[in-house]
């Protein structure tokens, strides 16, 4: 998983036949990144606040102990990060005039967009959480590399929005890849909700735990390896370049929390770590789940597909990363199997909603029901044409039978008032929808597994003020009270809003279907 | 004359559900709006069926004719809507 470039053990000028000869960096990295001192004007509480740092009252002297797996000095950081950049902008250029973009299937472009809109602000996040780890992190070898993941991370926010950019002539809809954290459109908040709550408003070692082990180590793969590969097999090079690109920093920087984590551990701190772990786990299955679920087994085509969605949480989370939880002597979370068995359905409930709610969307979704898809999905989810089919069945019927507007949203959805996204499951023979309620301090909050409501219940005053869209809708904040108020709040201006990403053409094959039958 | 938001989850549809219906409402007519919003949309009707409402989890159904009002249902509740017997 982890990529080591094959220069990295070398420094850069040694390789220079005139430079003169340099110690090799493992004779002075320990000694030039030992940069903890005994402060003089402040005391050590004063300089390292607990709140900042979230050491537990762990002391300093227990953080020295801290040993970061993967090291890199400046030099060496700068110049393969140069290489790096330098892939994969020539990437880019060279395909600047092929037509990938405009001959790709419509379903890869959703992928796109949905993309960069969901990924490219959260970077900047990330470079803040780095921040904080790079003043309050405990111990040097952590602060050393979060300074280097603090310039990983604004690099990837800069490449996220510089690769989109281009396409904002041609398709209005790219402009979301900057504009979708400003704005109040729903997954939008729901994203906002959980990067301030794992990278944002956290102390240094709970970022080190939340979004560099959990986060990082456990989720990033999805998006960054899954897309990678498909958008390989799909022709896109340039995607397939550049998230690869960032995945190799994100495979570095992503080690800054084990040894944290190690240290805990080793002072009685296991059972604050282990909340924070599962805690963090809980809420990047939920932005996984609705971003890189539908993206593999609805949007990407049928051809290109490498791996189901579940086939890849099976080898990554299951697989590797259950290993790596138990490696450091943490337990598995309290609810992993059910949220294994999610793997089975929760994203399709989630596609469901993201296409009948489609206006409500920067990217127009693929369906990814024609006749083909379904036999596909039946067969990596047996049963699937029983449930999420019978409801899919009513859909298109109503298209077929030239009822689009049945196809509407009329109402809203209820959100989770820990995900902020749709609460739903199985529909059809499988039906097992349910609200997991909870009355507290008299206002009654709505969750979407039993998962969502124990994070809530791990601190109440942290999330008990958020108010959900449809919270803000009950509360009159939305004008006029109905779908076309709903978008214009959500920033959703005409030419932004989602629709079928195929203009509804795979519905023929349903309509000669329908024929030859009769 | 009040408005009522509930929250319908209905059955064999796959998402909770804003139903905005009012105090004055009898049992099947909140059912009737709910109805509005899943059947024929992503639930296959039931002709012969009625669908009654009761709270999520509950065993037994809220009388037909009950007013919103009469209930202890209080708002942005779960309900279930179920197909039945009629
Ligand atoms: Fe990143
Ligand atoms: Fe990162």
């Amino acid at each position: 998983m982890v990529e080591i470039h094959p220069g990295i053990r070398e420094n850069p000028n040694a390789t220079k036949g005139n430079a003169m000869a340099l110690l090799d960096r493992s004779e002075w990295y320990d000694i030039a990144r030992a940069t903890n001192w005994t402060p003089k004007f402040v005391t050590d509480a004063e300089l390292f606040p607990d709140v900042m740092t979230g050491a537990h009252g762990v002391p300093a002297e227990k953080w020295e102990v801290y040993d970061e797996p993967y090291k890199t000095s400046f030099p060496e950081y700068v110049s393969i990060q140069r290489e790096k950049d330098a892939g994969a902008y020539s990437v880019k250029a060279a395909l600047q005039r092929s037509r990938i973009f405009e001959d790709a299937d419509p379903g890869w472009r959703s992928i796109l967009k949905s993309h960069y809109g969901a990924i490219a602000l959260g970077e900047y996040a990330a470079m803040s959480a780095e921040a904080r780890m790079t003043r309050f992190g405990r111990a040097p070898g952590m602060r050393n590399m979060a300074t280097f993941g603090m310039m990983d991370e604004n690099r990837h926010a800069q490449l996220q929005l510089f690769f989109p950019h281009e396409y904002c002539p041609k398709d209005r809809q790219f402009d979301w890849a900057h504009k979708a954290y400003h704005s109040n459109e729903w997954a939008g908040i729901a994203a906002r909700h959980t990067f301030d709550d794992l990278f944002m408003a956290r102390s240094a070692t709970e970022i080190a735990v939340m979004l560099t082990f959990a986060f990082e180590t456990g989720f990033t793969n999805m998006q960054f390896l899954g897309l990678a590969a498909d958008a390989a097999e799909t022709g896109d090079y340039t995607f397939s370049s550049l998230i690869s690109s960032i995945q190799t920093d994100e495979s570095r920087h992503a080690q800054i929390g084990g040894p944290a984590l190690q240290v805990m551990i080793a002072n009685g701190k296991k059972a604050e770590a282990q909340k924070l772990v599962d805690i963090a786990i809980a809420r990047a299955w939920r932005i996984f789940g609705v971003l890189t679920g539908p993206a593999m087994d609805y949007n990407t085509p049928l051809e290109h597909r490498k791996q189901s969605f579940k086939e890849f949480m099976q080898e990554w989370i299951v697989g590797q990363f259950e290993r790596a939880l138990i490696d450091l002597g943490l337990d598995l979370p309290w609810y992993w199997e059910k949220m294994i068995n999610e793997f089975d359905y929760q994203h399709h409930a989630y596609q469901m909603g993201l296409w009948f709610w489609r206006p409500t969307l920067w990217w127009n979704p693929a369906a990814g029901v024609t006749p083909d898809c379904r036999d596909w999905l039946e067969e990596k989810y047996p049963g699937w044409n029983d449930t999420f089919g019978k409801a899919w069945d009513v859909i298109i019927d109503n298209l077929v039978k030239g009822r689009p507007e049945r196809t509407a949203p009329e109402t809203l959805p209820i959100v989770c008032n820990m995900s902020q996204l749709p609460i739903c499951a199985i529909p059809g023979n499988g039906w097992n929808v349910k609200d997991y309620p909870l009355d507290y301090e008299g206002r009654l909050y709505h969750f979407n597994s039993e998962i969502d409501r124990w994070v809530f219940e791990q601190e109440p005053t942290r999330y008990r003020d958020h108010m959900s869209l449809v919270d803000r809708f009950l509360a009159g904040q939305i004008q006029p009270p109905d779908l076309m108020g709903a978008l214009a709040y959500m920033g959703l201006a005409p030419g932004e809003m989602g629709d079928d990403a195929h203009g509804y053409a795979w519905v023929d094959a349903y309509r000669q279907m329908r024929r030859a039958a009769e | 004359m009040a408005l009522f938001p509930v929250i319908s989850n209905f059955q064999h549809d796959f998402v909770l559900l804003l139903v905005p219906v009012d105090t004055e409402n009898t049992m099947d007519e909140v059912a009737a709006t709910a109805a509005h919003h899943s059947v024929g949309t992503r639930v296959a009707p039931q002709p012969d069926k009625v669908i009654r409402v009761r709270r999520q989890g509950a065993a037994e159904f809220f009388p037909r004719n009950a007013r919103l009002a009469e209930t202890d249902i209080r708002p942005m509740e779960t309900l279930e809507f179920i197909f039945c017997d009629a």
